[in-house]
């Protein structure tokens, strides 16, 4: 029901969004992973009609938006990065500015504040000031302030950022509640593998502004079935070895972990032996290693040499 | 356009405070820089050394008393001498058959008004004493006195820039520089309420919502118009009824509050357009403002500032125009006629400010 079509958005002189081809079918719920500054927020901004493209389009039922963006507007619920609520009033008081704004009707808003607020579980703490909340309860109001109106389509730039893992919990049940049991469509954006993982039916991975995988988790998988995994954990640590292993022939990538190292090699090119000589020669004992199915994260630092979270 | 407003409404319900400090501090600085010249009430001590001074006295003293100002106490010499020493009053005035003498410690300016007064009144004696001749003065007062009342032929003085120059006074220029003044940051911080909005994200939730764009400023402005607005009316009303000032056509006050209002929003919303953020606005505004009503020349008396340059500055900010209607109105009985061109003036400042204002707002992303 949404699309973009090659997408891009230049600053100045910076592509912080490049041609993106992106889709959302009716029902789905669709994740957008990227490391910092990736062109998430941006590609939503345009998505969502707060931003106008340099180039490309985005598209509702096939309908262009950028021209006409009140089709959009009145189905898209947006839940922004930042809290974007009035402190100095109650959870209540903005959830009732809000639904006047979203022109809800008046004998109807009243029900919908209390529905939302027990979606995100705050109904007993209401009536107090947004300015007291823990970060965790102001993210739960900034995601209710986006459902007043019914939206078909939900979208959320990262609403879990630094938050405890109580109200990142309910965060998650909230939205995945909305999207199975109401049908709402979902595009979520995150840092988190994990997260999305959960969520997402499918997932677009996007760094310096492109699309760089996209698919289902076993799509997305199946790039790393190239690649084994190696775990290994040292007596201590030890740069020499570090190094020789790096300069194996079938080995990808070696990274430091927080017990030893992990080395990425060429599937079934078998250098375990050569790990045991290599670790021999420089007088260091492996403790313990492990052959490791691929996680999306490692898909993630295959595509983007980053890790998610830095 | 009314959600808004409300909400706007809401987030001050409860913090008042603001509003009446700057309500009280309007108050209170006109009353401490105001009411100097009306507080300062000099005492003189009055005597006379002369033969028939108990005559000389009562006379001099009859005529020397229509000071609002400065009052005359009759005592003798030795008393009169000591206060002076002492600092109890200014000056004494030691009093002949036509002429007079001055004794003081100081050079306080209560003297020099002291000074000059019974010189007015010394030498208006003498031309009637000459005009009458040996005649009785009396007589002759009363004469000039009725038919001052109706003279046939009126004099207005006036200055080079057309202002009166008789009695100006600077405790109402200063009532009302003070209150536009302090309603200019009112007007200001209410109106960064856009800034803060836009920052935070809620200005986009708006962006999405049915609500239309020019409700989203009218809400904001709206509510920064009835703020200040109101924070003026109620110092003016404290100063017209409990504190007793004569404000003039309290309706035609009003009016130029209103317009000085919308004019300064448009100002502020000009300045607006070149910050990114409310802390900005909150850095840049407060050195700025108060520069503007000493060009103005608020603090001054009219025709003070003559530099070409600094008072075309001046006529760019409302602040000026509004001053000079409200200080017609107030001493001169300016009619509607009278205060057009100053608020048309305050308008068009409005309108161009607000037209270049919104502009920049807008095409910063
Ligand atoms: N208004 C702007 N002007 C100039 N550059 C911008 C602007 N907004 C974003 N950028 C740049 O565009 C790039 C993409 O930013 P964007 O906010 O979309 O990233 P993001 O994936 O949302 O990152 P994060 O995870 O930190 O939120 C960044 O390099 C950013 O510096
Ligand atoms: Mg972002």
């Amino acid at each position: 029901m949404l699309e973009t079509i090659k997408l891009s958005k230049t600053f100045k002189e910076k592509k912080a969004v490049d041609e993106i081809d992106m889709y959302l079918d009716e029902g789905e719920s669709v994740g957008l992973l990227g490391p910092n500054g990736a062109g998430k927020s941006t590609t939503i901004s345009m998505i969502s009609s707060l931003l106008k493209p340099t180039s490309g389009d985005v598209k509702l039922n096939g309908k262009s938006t950028i021209k006409n963006p009140s089709e959009i507007r009145k189905v898209l619920g947006v839940v922004p990065q930042e809290i974007a609520l009035y402190e100095e009033l109650s959870a209540y008081e903005n959830l009732k500015f809000f639904g006047k704004i979203y022109k809800v009707k008046k004998e109807l808003l009243e029900i919908r504040i209390q529905e939302v607020l027990e979606m995100v579980g705050l109904k007993d703490r209401q009536k107090e000031l947004v300015k007291t909340f823990s970060g965790g309860m102001k993210r739960r109001v900034n995601i209710a302030a986006a459902l007043l109106h019914k939206p078909k389509i939900l979208i959320l730039d990262e609403p879990t950022v630094g938050i405890d893992p109580q109200s990142r919990n309910h965060i998650l049940e909230t939205v995945k509640k909305l999207n199975e049991e109401t049908g709402m469509t979902i595009l979520y954006t995150s840092h988190y593998m994990e997260e999305v993982e959960q969520l997402c039916n499918r997932v677009y991975i996007m760094d310096h502004g492109r699309v760089v995988a996209s698919g289902s988790k076993s799509e997305l998988l199946s790039i790393l079935s190239t690649e084994d995994t190696i775990q290994i954990q040292l007596s201590k640590k030890s740069y020499p070895l570090l190094e020789s292993i790096k300069g194996m022939e079938a080995v990808r990538r070696v990274e430091e972990t927080n017990e030893g190292i992990r080395v990425i090699s060429k599937k079934g090119s078998n250098i375990l032996s050569d790990l045991v000589h290599a670790a021999e020669k420089v007088d260091i004992q492996i403790i313990h290693f492990q052959m490791e199915d691929p996680s999306l994260e490692d898909v993630f630092l295959h595509l983007t040499g980053k890790t998610l979270r830095d | 356009m009314y959600p808004v407003f409300l909400a706007q409404w809401m987030k001050d319900k409860r913090r008042p405070y603001l509003i009446l400090l700057f309500i009280g501090l309007s108050i209170l600085a006109t009353i401490i820089f105001g009411d100097i010249d009306r507080i300062e009430q000099s005492t003189v001590s009055v005597y006379s050394t002369e033969p028939n001074a108990e005559e000389i006295e009562q006379k001099w003293i009859e005529l020397l008393d229509n000071h609002d100002s400065i009052e005359y106490v009759l005592m003798d010499k030795e008393e009169a001498h000591a206060e002076v020493l002492e600092g109890e009053s200014d000056v004494a005035l030691q009093l002949m058959e036509n002429d007079y003498r001055l004794i003081t410690a100081t050079e306080m300016p209560g003297v020099f008004i002291v000074e000059q007064h019974v010189q007015q009144v010394f030498t208006e004696e003498a031309k009637l004493v000459a005009a009458a001749g040996t005649n009785s003065t009396l007589d002759l007062r009363k004469e000039v006195a009725e038919y001052l009342e109706s003279p046939p032929l009126k004099v207005q003085t006036e200055s080079i820039d057309g202002g009166d120059i008789a009695n100006y006074d600077m405790g109402m220029q200063l009532l009302f520089g003070f209150t536009l003044f302090v309603a200019m940051f009112t007007i200001g911080f209410k109106v960064n309420g856009i800034t803060a909005d836009k920052v935070s994200g809620i200005w986009n939730r708006l962006i999405l919502s049915p609500v239309s764009k020019t409700n989203m400023y009218i809400g904001h402005l709206f509510y920064s118009f009835c703020v200040a607005f109101f924070q003026m009316m109620i110092v003016f009303l404290i100063f017209k009824y409990i504190l007793g000032y004569e404000l003039g056509n309290f309706a035609m006050i009003v009016t130029i509050a209103a317009a000085f209002t919308l004019s300064m929003i448009s100002v502020a919303m000009l300045i607006t357009g070149f910050v990114k953020t409310p802390e900005q606005f909150y850095m840049v505004y407060p050195s700025l403002i108060p520069i503007i009503p000493v060009i103005s020349g608020v603090y001054m008396q009219p025709g003070t500032i003559t530099n070409p340059v600094l008072q075309f500055i001046a006529d760019i900010f409302p602040l000026s125009h509004g001053v000079e209607a409200m200080m017609d109105v107030a001493l001169y009985n300016a009619g509607w006629n009278d205060i057009l061109l100053p608020i048309a003036l305050m308008l068009l400042i409005g309108v161009l400010a607000m037209g270049i204002g919104i502009n920049m707002v807008e095409r910063r992303k």
